[in-house]
Parts: C-alpha cells; sequence; structure tokens
C-alpha cells in the first residue's frame, strides 16, 4: 500500500452503520489490545443519539471493501462541546494521513452540529498522535495521570476551539394584526429592539367581546403610529431592515388582510424580502427573544381570547405538532362572557382575577371540561369552556332565584379555578405523555395570577422546566412576529413569495407560508 | 420634472397604476374583488418593473379612500400607507368616485350639461354615490352631494326632487385615474394626506344584552 493509492479515493470515509460493528471490533480488539471497548459498549457508541461514528473504507476490488479505521465523535444537543470518542486506523496503513483524514471529518461534524470546543484524550506515549492533534490546532489543557489502564499511562487532554462562523444577525420587523392588537416589533437576530403594540380593546369593551370590523378597522388607524414608533423605539430607519415577516394567521381575516397588505407594500417599496410566518408558532418564538433561543422539544399551552391550543415543538421551524385545542370557546373568551354575567367589565380576566381576591376557589365545584374518563380518551389534549360558562349562568341564577345574595368573590374563584385547573392539567399531561420536561405558556391570558401560581405549583412537582416570557412578549405583538422571522432569515430560508394570502385558519404545522 | 405617482385602488379589484401627469406608465388590475391582499404585493412590483422604475423614484403615492366594500378597500390603503412610507413619498388620498367622476368627464365630452351620478355596489341592495357638476377651472369634478350610502331608486328620487334630471353612470375606480385625479389636485393645492377609510357604515355589531345572553342580570 502507498500514499498515492490512497490519494487515489481508494478509500473513502462514510457513516458507520450497525453491520460495520464486526469489522470495527476486530480493529479495536487489534489496536487497544489492552484497554479495547466490548462489543456492547461499541455497539451501544455507534447506536447513541449523541454520536457519529465513521469507517475509512479501502476499495480493494470493485466489490470488496475492507474497513481500515473508524472514529467517533459525540455531541450532546444543547451543549457547546464535544468530544472525540476514539479514532482507529489498521497498522498497515498509518502514516498516510488517514488518520488526519478521519479526525478533520470529525471536526467538520462538530463545527455542523455547532460546537465552539472539542475535547479528546491522547495516550502520553503516543507522539505520533499528539503531534496529529497539535498540527490540527488542539491544545494540551491538563494531564491525567495514570489514565489509561492496566499500562499506568497518563492522559493529556486536549481542546481545540472552533470559533463560530459570524453570524449574520438579520434586522427584522414583524407586523402582527391577527386580532385587536396592532404590533410592530423590530429586532436583530434573537435581540429584541422594539416592541409597540396599539390595542383596539377598549373599542370593543361595550361589545363585550372582539368584534372583526371595529378591529380591522383600528389596524389600519393604527398602522403608521405603530411603525413609527417601532422606528423609534429602535432608532433605526426603515433602510436599516434587512426584511419583514408578517402573521398571516390564524386570525381574524379582515384583520389579518390590513397586517399582509402594509406588510408587502413594505417589503415591495424597500425592497427586502418578506416572511409570512403563523401566528400561534410566533408565540412560542417569543421565548427567543429573552433566551436566544426556544428550547426544544416543548408543550406551549397558548391561551388568548380567540386560541386555547396545546402545541408539541419538537423544532420550532419545522417540527410544531397541535396536541389540542379548544372545542368552542377560549379560554379569554369564557373570562370574558362570566364576567359580563357577573356584571364586570370587559376584558373578563383582570376584571374575574380582581373580583376573586379573597373569594374561596373551592366554594363552588365547577366542572372542567373535557376531563371525564370518556371524554379523555378523544380530547385528551382538547378544551371545552362552554359548558362551563353556561354552568356558572345555572349556577347564578339559582342562587338568585331563592333570593340569594350572589357571593361574586367565590364564584369568579371558582370559575377562575376551573379554567386554570384544566388548562394546567392538560399542559402537564401533554408534557409528562411526550416526555417533554418543559412547558411554555403565551397568549395574553397569561396575564392571569392564578394561572401562573398553579402552572409554577404543578411543573415544579412534575419536574417540569416552566417558561413564561414577559407579558409584552405573552400578548399578541409584533416582536414575536420577527422573532421567528429572523430565525428563517438566519436558517437560511426562501423567502415568502408576494402571492400568499391570510388564512384565517392557517394551521400550526405551516409555520411558513411560502406561496 | 413632473412627479412620479404610484396609485392604488382597491375599492372593487386590485388596481395598481403609475402616472406622470395624464399619462400612464404602467398599470396592473386584477378584477377579483376578492383577492386584494394575495394580489397587492406582486401588483406593485409588477407596475414598477414595467414601468421600468425602482421603488424610490415614486415621488408620490396616491390611494382611493373609496367609499366601499371594507375589506378590499383597507387592503389598499395600508399598501400605500406603508409604500409611502417605505420610500419617502408624499401621500395623496383620492374619493374614489372623485376619480371616477373626474374620468367620464374627461372621456365623454358629450355628456348632458346635467349633474352626474355615479354610484357603486354596496351590497345589501344599496348604493355607494356621489353627484357632480361638472369640473371647476382647475379641472376638478365638482362635488354636489355624497359621498353617501343608501337604497339606488331613494337616492335618485331624492337628488332629482333638488338637482332635476341626472346622468346616472356606474363603473369601478382605476389606479390611473386616482393617480390623475391626484396630479390635478396637487397642481390645484387641494391634495390631502388624509386616507381614512370612507366606509359610511359603522361596523356590525351589536352591544350584548346581558338579561338576553343569561337568564338573569347580576350584579354586586
Amino acid at each position: 500500500m502507498t500514499e498515492t493509492a490512497l490519494a487515489k479515493g481508494s478509500v473513502w470515509i462514510r457513516a458507520a452503520l450497525g453491520t460495520d460493528l464486526p469489522e470495527i471490533m476486530a480493529l479495536e480488539r487489534e489496536c487497544f489490545s489492552n484497554d479495547a471497548w466490548s462489543e456492547s459498549a461499541m455497539q451501544g457508541e455507534l447506536h447513541s443519539e449523541h454520536t457519529s461514528y465513521f469507517v475509512a473504507m479501502l476499495n480493494q476490488s470493485p466489490n470488496r471493501d475492507v474497513l481500515i479505521g473508524y472514529a467517533g465523535l459525540s455531541k450532546v444537543s444543547g451543549s457547546d462541546q464535544s468530544d472525540v470518542q476514539t479514532i482507529a486506523v489498521n497498522a498497515k496503513y498509518r502514516g498516510l494521513g488517514l488518520g488526519r483524514r478521519l479526525m478533520e471529518h470529525l471536526l467538520s461534524v462538530a463545527k455542523l452540529k455547532l460546537a465552539t470546543s472539542v475535547f479528546l484524550e491522547v495516550r502520553a506515549d503516543n507522539p505520533v498522535a499528539h503531534g496529529l492533534y497539535l498540527s490540527l490546532g488542539f491544545k494540551d489543557i491538563r494531564t491525567i495521570k495514570n489514565y489509561y489502564q492496566p499500562d499506568n499511562v497518563d492522559a493529556i487532554v486536549m481542546q481545540l476551539d472552533i470559533p463560530r462562523d459570524p453570524v449574520h444577525e438579520p434586522i427584522v420587523l414583524g407586523i402582527e394584526s391577527t386580532c385587536d392588537e396592532t404590533g410592530i416589533g423590530i429586532v436583530r437576530g434573537t435581540k429584541l429592539l422594539a416592541n409597540v403594540i396599539s390595542s383596539s380593546m377598549d373599542l370593543h369593551a361595550r361589545f363585550g367581546g372582539v368584534v372583526p370590523e371595529i378591529a380591522a378597522r383600528a389596524h389600519l388607524e393604527a398602522l403608521q403610529p405603530t411603525l413609527q414608533q417601532a422606528l423609534a423605539e429602535s432608532g433605526l430607519k426603515l433602510a436599516d431592515l434587512d426584511a419583514i415577516a408578517v402573521a398571516n394567521g390564524p386570525g381574524l381575516g379582515g384583520a389579518l388582510m390590513v397586517g399582509v397588505g402594509a406588510a408587502k407594500a413594505l417589503a415591495v417599496g424597500l425592497g427586502k424580502p418578506i416572511y409570512a410566518v403563523n401566528h400561534l408558532v410566533g408565540h412560542v418564538g417569543a421565548d427567543i427573544l429573552e433566551r436566544g433561543e426556544v428550547e426544544v422539544p416543548t408543550i406551549a399551552l397558548l391561551v388568548s381570547g380567540g386560541h386555547t391550543s396545546l402545541l408539541l415543538v419538537r423544532n420550532l421551524l419545522d417540527d410544531v405538532e397541535l396536541l389540542g385545542e379548544t372545542i368552542d370557546d377560549a379560554a379569554g373568551e369564557a373570562f370574558d362572557k362570566v364576567a359580563r354575567l357577573l356584571g364586570l367589565k370587559y376584558p373578563g380576566g383582570p376584571e374575574i382575577d380582581r373580583a376573586a381576591v379573597g373569594g374561596d376557589p373551592k366554594a363552588i365545584r365547577f366542572p372542567r371540561g373535557l376531563t371525564l374518563p370518556k371524554d379523555m380518551e378523544k380530547h385528551r389534549y382538547d378544551f371545552s369552556f362552554s359548558g362551563l360558562k353556561t354552568a356558572v349562568a345555572r349556577w347564578v341564577e339559582v342562587a338568585v332565584d331563592s333570593g340569594q345574595e350572589v357571593p361574586i368573590a367565590d364564584v369568579a374563584a371558582s370559575f377562575r379555578e376551573a379554567v386554570v385547573d384544566v388548562l394546567v392539567t392538560k399542559a402537564v399531561n401533554a408534557c409528562l405523555d411526550n416526555n417533554v420536561p418543559r412547558l411554555l405558556l403565551g397568549g395574553g391570558v397569561v396575564a392571569n395570577a392564578r394561572l401562573r401560581e398553579v402552572a409554577a405549583e404543578r411543573c415544579a412537582k412534575n419536574g417540569i422546566e416552566l417558561r413564561i416570557p414577559a407579558f409584552s412578549l405573552c400578548t399578541d405583538n409584533g416582536a414575536m412576529i420577527a422573532a421567528l422571522g429572523a430565525q428563517l432569515v438566519m436558517a437560511g430560508r426562501e423567502p415568502s413569495m408576494l402571492s400568499f394570502g391570510a388564512d384565517s385558519t392557517l394551521p400550526v404545522t405551516t409555520v411558513q407560508t411560502l406561496s | 420634472m413632473t412627479q412620479i405617482t404610484l396609485s392604488i385602488d382597491t375599492t372593487s379589484g386590485t388596481s395598481v397604476s403609475i402616472t406622470q401627469g395624464e399619462g400612464a406608465l404602467a398599470f396592473v388590475s386584477q378584477p377579483n374583488g376578492l383577492k386584494h391582499a394575495e394580489t397587492i404585493g406582486d401588483s406593485i412590483a409588477k407596475v414598477l418593473k414595467n414601468a421600468e422604475l425602482n421603488p424610490g423614484d415614486i415621488d408620490v403615492v396616491a390611494v382611493g379612500r373609496g367609499p366601499a366594500l371594507f375589506t378590499g378597500l383597507r387592503v389598499g390603503i395600508a399598501a400605500a400607507i406603508m409604500f409611502a412610507q417605505a420610500v419617502d413619498a408624499k401621500l395623496v388620498g383620492v374619493v374614489s368616485h372623485d376619480a371616477i367622476a373626474l374620468e367620464k368627464y374627461r372621456l365623454d365630452a358629450s355628456l348632458p350639461e346635467q349633474p352626474l351620478f355615479i354610484y357603486t355596489d354596496a351590497r345589501r341592495g344599496e348604493i355607494y354615490w356621489a353627484l357632480y357638476g361638472g369640473l371647476d377651472h382647475h379641472g376638478l369634478p365638482i362635488l354636489l352631494a355624497g359621498p353617501s350610502v343608501g337604497k339606488h331608486q331613494q337616492v335618485v328620487d331624492d337628488l332629482t326632487m333638488v338637482h332635476g334630471q341626472i346622468t346616472e353612470v356606474t363603473g369601478a375606480a382605476f389606479a390611473t385615474w386616482i393617480g390623475r385625479a391626484a396630479a390635478l389636485q396637487q397642481a390645484a393645492g387641494v391634495a390631502s394626506d388624509d386616507v381614512t377609510a370612507l366606509y359610511l357604515r359603522a361596523p356590525d355589531a351589536t352591544e350584548p344584552n346581558p338579561n338576553k345572553a343569561f337568564g338573569k342580570r347580576v350584579s354586586s
């Protein structure tokens, strides 16, 4: 075997397969006679979700490849560190640059997996390998005495820092107009620069709920001032923007169309790309602005006047699953309706909260929608608040008929407890069933103190990490839309075509509408 | 140098045009009265391309304010506001019926002397209308009554009582006409940056009656 033969491409490197195990073990025993890994340990390595193993195959004849080397890298997702697990080259083929090729392969994988440092241990009595690693840029960081047994040989721990490619952090403006808030936010990469929200809530107050036409009219009037304020807050000019993002659904059709029309004209006028993004996934993306990323997998419970949805997010841009949603009223709507029934103002959430002060949440056992065993079979993660609303109405009616004074505080506290209980129970179930250790809350109802309190209690009890972004990022806002748009830009996704429409029933599986 | 105007009208379909004075450099018209949000972006991009202009070449953005059906109307106005902002152009709002009247007078010199009644469909058995009495010395239509919304026959009967015989004309506004009207208004010094939508109808919404919704009102 000569160096020329290797250079000719007769040796190729590919990902290791389960079927390579016998040949790998043969080489393992040959190279590490004293301290070879067992076959089961090697098998575990090859199949671990954290490792990437590669083999060097020598093409001896047209139909015969022989394994002459292998190497493995470990990188736990979420960690910046990566470890070289092992590397071995058949003694007959050493000194031909194959070890370097395998190492370079591992390092490119580490870089792809966004590791910022790679560690390895090398026998202190192997100057050739040590020299190779030094030449690849590794540095000695410490020595572990008698690490290799039974030979009593020291290990030199080495580290290579991989400079992260300077990621261009795009400046993205996001427009949100799905319901009654006109939101314009600006982000740079994962950093919040401006988040301006103009709400038409007061205009809906006397109707006891959002009136779509009033919301749409208000969006049109709010556009220009909201944009001006967002630019002022960020200290940027429109020319500084790299892209426009807009929520094109789900939401109220007429309201959505204002945002979509505005965003498109802005994009064409500025000559910048546009990204049509999903409003609900935007709520999940809000966490990026506080943490730099959305840790996945996560369950997301989104509760507002328009939505009550449980999502399983395995990947923010590519894998969002709707586990369940309300089959009738949204939770926020239930608060509004019950508030009205109790003679309280709109919006109902904060009013019920105030009325519930001093009330006994256990005074009245209101029904928990879709929690009976038969319902749980079909609607494990779905919600229903319509029956609850009726139950409160009936209870109050009976009390009034019997001449009692209605204990507003107890009714408010008991009603709120029923809503919160069912929301949190189902969200925690979703975490436990799917083995997801995280729960993210979003939507305007997150402002409800009792919801936050119960979620915190039950998440702590079940070892679930609870994330609640700041309220200005929980309620409908443009910053979360911009943040999701920026993720798409940074992931190198194609912009949306200008032909996309507003989709009032856009499914959560469509994170970006392309056309 | 005569200003270059990009005009948008979404009172019926989606219509976008680039004009310079009286002349149209390019226009794109999509008659579909439902797909405003889908169409608006491509329409603006296409009209710029056809006119071989960059967004930055636009000096004025004119938009039809209606009266018209709400949903589509808003898309055009929202787009006009944002486009003007993006290219730092002057924004001009034009009553769409003024633009239709201007065009009718412009095209048809044989129009009778009697007032011109411009109307468009407002659904629910009603029309959006405005009445004009010729062109003023700036060449702009003189508004006699409206714009307003009402039952066609009723409106015509009422107007005839006051103004005598009227000539009835219907038709959709086109962006090119909006652009011409805006240019004349600017020359006359009467152009307005008010782009408020002319809805002429209150939103459909009724205040809830708690007694009806829940049987009994409760007060604490």
